[in-house]
């Protein structure tokens, strides 16, 4: 009885003390909270995760050059997805980690037309040129999905669907993680699939 | 006139071997005939063969693509890493051949700014084994085997391509393909070598990195700085720095996890290389992985200090939760009660219950060889379950039913049963063909009789295996002997227990009707559940060592047959016929004895209709591309689990809601000894088959019950 009294008080103590708060500058894990950051908008505004609080914030990194990226672009994926998840109050924003020295480099007005003529719906597309942005995310692909919930946790970090392939065709066979995230989101439960593995072209960040 | 004719015949046989050089030269010209090659604009990509022996039945043959890539461009690794996608094959086979999977040889790290991959440049070939079985028919016209290869890969170098090619190929069945020998020869060699896992290896999670320990490793090596490559993918951050050192012989590491990983596996199997040599080694992985989605981050301490708590003991794994020892313990007697009921058991008890109507006012007697069967049961079972904890502990990874994965023992129960099934059939009674002295033993010494029937029973008890049991085991090989030998002993306990009780009670003995006639026939119609055992044993074998293996084994069993007949005759006729039935069985013995132990070729991994074949690290791939994985871990010498297979899981409106669901159906033969599935089994808290797993990602693995019914399996699917 001693001995299990003791054990559970040392439990105690040690989930007090385990308890670790993610210190600043690693990268979150899911449940924790969103690296905050402020980013120049294609049309020039300077957009902060901030402004932003109480509403539900997707985050997509985006490289038109790369053909994953293409693959959901091409097929209406993506716009749609953004599309059914702005409509329910979501922030959508596409962000742009490329560096300069990048072939796939687009400057902030060829991406804005970009995705003005695939009819994306993203409320900003944002450009993070040295890339410290992905890098707090830990983002490696594109696509490469975020959610971040009302109160700045992130509740979602993976793909943007369960089939890692450059095939159109499995996007209505794959299940879409961020229209099911948001929807479970929304609806106050937690993610069940919370983080997935993302799948893309590696993000050319500024070495 | 002399030299003219000559040099005519000169000239004809030089002509003749030109014209049978032609053919020859037509098919070097062609290589390996139009569709074997595709060309990007950054690779070269060939399928090869290599048939040294021919393509017939029963051979291996292999293939293999061979991607040459433009310079600075790769394609990707098993694991691709940060980013990427490994290189997928999809054969078109003709019935009979079937593909393995890739033997990946060793990759490279490469880095690209703040990430990394894990790929190859410059040349490689991805060889394939084709297993060829005897249903394969080359066309009429064509003596070939025609493999066709749809195939995609990621080829990056700062930009990345997806492509893919179709490749066909006709390997000649009856001639030698043996030209990119060398190629393959290489491919071989790149390719890691498998490592045991010693005692001293282990993986263990440690806060937020994994705890390397590897034994094994090349002498050479030691002292010496080694690349890390893992086959799963999303666990470790591949990109950064990690640390490794030595321990004499022991090498050790830490590796951190990735922060934002998505896969949890039981096992890992991880390649070390030093100087483009490889060493392949899976690991069960010890630990809790790190809430994925949860509030807090769980430290060491914690980890610790819960493991160290109370109803701790040892956590098992990521998977399903341990249950108590004295939990353990009613289960194990509740499922050697069951045991008795199950068709390896039945008829040894039945005619143990006979033994009772022949003295059936000898209650002393009775009671006694009670005792003499509950001790044959409890030391057997005792026996076994030490030489399990025995063997593990030297670093054999074993499960219950572990005698039954040698075709020697499954030979050895086949030709005791049908000598069992023969004696009570009468063709001889033991006093006829055993030295006299001998044969009086079994009447005047009734207890012994009794005594190695109760082993006998343990013996054609172990493939069984009933509800409540796989769970026992599988806690009971994790607790400290002593307790573990408890659990068996609570085993041995449920099984003699039936028989016990019937001894001690009169009632049972005053039940049974006067001996009589009737006595008999029962006696011998006990013969034939004991020759359908044999029957099922010599399937069992068949599974093991082929049809080659079942076919000795019966001959031998008509010799023993034959044999035991033939001694059981008199006089003259007992000499002769003796003589020549054990002339016979020795010389069958001699030369088809081998054939019964030589284990066949492993069964094809073909899928079996929806079933694809299980590997280690597959559910982690699978559960990744966000499917549920159902999983049957089976064996031949199961009885429960092909009674499961024949009806639960063969339920087409199960199968159909599975197919709806998108369950991926994977099947882990455990016929022969296979430390991975073993290694999988244990993380699950079991040690035996069968067990029935539901994985989805993201949630502890579902695990079901050993008797299996189709609405256990809807209510797990229900929860998913």
């Amino acid at each position: 009885m001693m001995m299990t009294k003791r054990r559970a008080l040392i439990a105690g103590a040690a989930l007090l003390a385990g308890l670790s708060v993610n210190p600043a500058g690693a990268v979150p894990a899911v449940g924790q909270p969103a690296p905050g950051f402020s980013l120049t908008s294609t049309d020039g505004k300077t957009v902060r995760l901030a402004d932003f609080q109480g509403r539900h914030v997707v985050l997509e990194w985006v490289n038109p050059g790369c053909p994953y990226v293409r693959k959901h672009y091409n097929s209406a994926n993506m716009q749609g997805t953004q599309k059914e998840v702005t409509t329910q109050g979501v922030v959508w924003l596409a962000v742009n980690s490329t560096e300069n020295a990048s072939a796939d480099y687009l400057a902030p007005a060829e991406l804005g037309r970009w995705m003005q003529t695939q009819q994306a719906a993203a409320t900003h597309t944002l450009l993070d040129e040295d890339g410290s942005v992905g890098k707090a995310y830990g983002a490696r692909t594109t696509p490469h999905m975020y959610i971040v919930d009302p109160k700045g946790v992130l509740v979602y970090a993976g793909g943007i669907d369960s089939i890692p392939s450059a095939r159109a065709g499995d996007i209505q066979t794959a299940v879409n993680y961020i229209k099911q995230g948001v929807r479970e989101s929304l609806a106050g439960q937690p993610i069940r699939a919370a983080s997935t593995r993302p799948y893309g072209c590696a993000i050319k960040y500024k070495s | 006139m002399h030299l003219s004719s000559r040099f005519t015949r000169v000239l004809a046989s030089l002509s003749l071997l030109a014209a049978g050089l032609l053919p020859l030269a037509a098919s070097a010209q062609f290589g390996n005939g139009p569709g074997a090659v595709v060309r990007t604009e950054q690779v070269r990509a060939e399928l090869l063969a290599h048939a040294p022996d021919g393509a017939g039945p029963g051979q291996t043959v292999w293939v293999g693509l061979q991607i040459r890539h433009k310079p600075e461009w790769h394609t990707y690794w098993k694991n691709a890493g940060d980013s990427g996608l490994p290189t997928q094959l999809q054969w078109t086979l003709p019935a009979g051949v079937s593909a393995g999977e890739i033997q990946w040889p060793l990759p490279q790290k490469i880095r690209i700014g703040t990430l990394a991959n894990y790929g190859y440049e410059g040349t490689v070939l991805l060889p394939v084994a084709l297993t060829i079985g005897p249903d394969f028919k080359p066309g009429l016209l064509s003596d070939t085997l025609e493999v066709k290869l749809a195939a995609s890969w990621l080829v990056c170098k700062t930009e990345c391509i997806p492509e893919d090619g179709e490749f066909a190929l006709k390997i000649p069945v009856r001639s030698s393909t043996a030209g990119q020998g060398a190629q393959f020869d290489a491919a071989w060699r790149a390719a890691p070598v498998d490592l045991a896992a010693g005692a001293a290896s282990s993986l263990r999670i440690e806060g937020a990195a994994l705890a390397l320990s590897v034994q094994g490793l090349p002498a050479g090596w030691q002292g010496r700085k080694l690349e890390f490559f893992p086959e799963s993918p999303e666990v470790i951050e591949t990109a950064a720095d990690w640390q490794q050192g030595w321990d004499g012989a022991v090498w050790t590491a830490r590796i951190p996890l990735s922060p934002q990983r998505s896969n949890s596996p039981a096992l890992m199997p991880v390649v070390l290389a030093l100087d483009g040599q490889g060493q392949r080694i899976a690991l069960p992985v010890n630990g809790n992985w790190p809430q994925a989605g949860g509030a807090v981050q769980v430290s060491t301490a914690l980890q610790t200090a819960l493991a160290a708590g109370p109803g701790g003991g040892r956590l098992a794994g990521a998977a399903a939760p341990s249950i108590g020892f004295w939990a353990a313990l009613l289960g194990a007697l509740i499922g050697g009660l069951i045991l008795n009921l199950m068709p390896c058991v039945l008829p040894v008890l039945a005619i143990k219950v006979l033994g009772f109507a022949r003295h059936a006012d000898d209650r002393r007697a009775h009671r006694i060889n009670g005792i003499a069967y509950t001790a044959g049961v409890l030391l057997s079972v005792m026996a076994l379950g030490l030489l399990m904890l025995s063997l593990r502990s030297a670093g054999e990874s074993l499960g219950w039913g572990f005698q039954l994965q040698n075709p020697a023992v499954v030979a050895g129960l086949a030709l005791l049963f049908t000598l069992i099934g023969l004696n009570l059939a009468g063709v001889f009674q033991f006093r006829q063909v055993l030295p006299s002295s001998l044969a009086g033993f079994q009447p005047r010494h009734p207890v012994v009789d009794a005594f190695f029937t109760g082993v006998l029973a343990v013996a054609i008890a172990s493939p069984c295996t009933a509800p409540f049991m796989g769970a026992s085991l599988g806690l009971a090989v994790a607790l400290p002997p002593l307790q573990a030998m408890a659990v068996f002993a609570m085993l041995g306990a449920g099984l003699a227990l039936p028989y016990l009780a019937a001894s001690f009670i009169p009632a049972v003995a005053r039940a049974l009707p006067r001996p009589g006639a009737w006595m008999d026939t029962l006696k011998t119609f006990m013969a034939f559940p004991m020759f359908a055992t044999v029957a099922w044993l010599v399937w069992v074998l068949g599974q093991q060592s082929g049809i080659n293996g079942a076919g000795a084994l019966l001959a031998l069993l008509v010799a023993v047959a034959f044999a035991s007949w033939a001694l059981a005759q008199h006089g003259r006729a007992r000499w002769v016929t003796g003589t020549v039935s054990l002339a016979v069985l020795l010389v069958l013995g001699w030369t088809f004895g081998p054939a019964v132990t030589r284990q066949a070729p492993l069964a094809q991994q073909q899928a079996d209709g929806q079933w694809q074949a299980w590997a280690p690290g597959k559910v982690e791939q699978i559960m990744a591309g966000g499917q549920p994985v159902f999983v049957d871990f089976t064996a031949a010498w199961c009885v429960t689990c092909q009674y499961n297979k024949q009806t639960t899981l063969n339920d087409p409106q199960l199968m159909a809601e599975m197919a709806t669901r998108k369950v991926a159906l994977l099947r882990a033969d455990w016929t022969r000894r296979d430390p991975a599935i073993s290694a999988a089994l244990q993380q699950l808290g079991r040690s035996g088959v069968p067990v029935y797993v539901l994985y989805q990602d993201g949630r502890a693995p579902q695990v079901l019950s050993e008797i299996l019914s189709v609405k256990d399996v809807r209510a797990a699917l229900a929860r998913l």
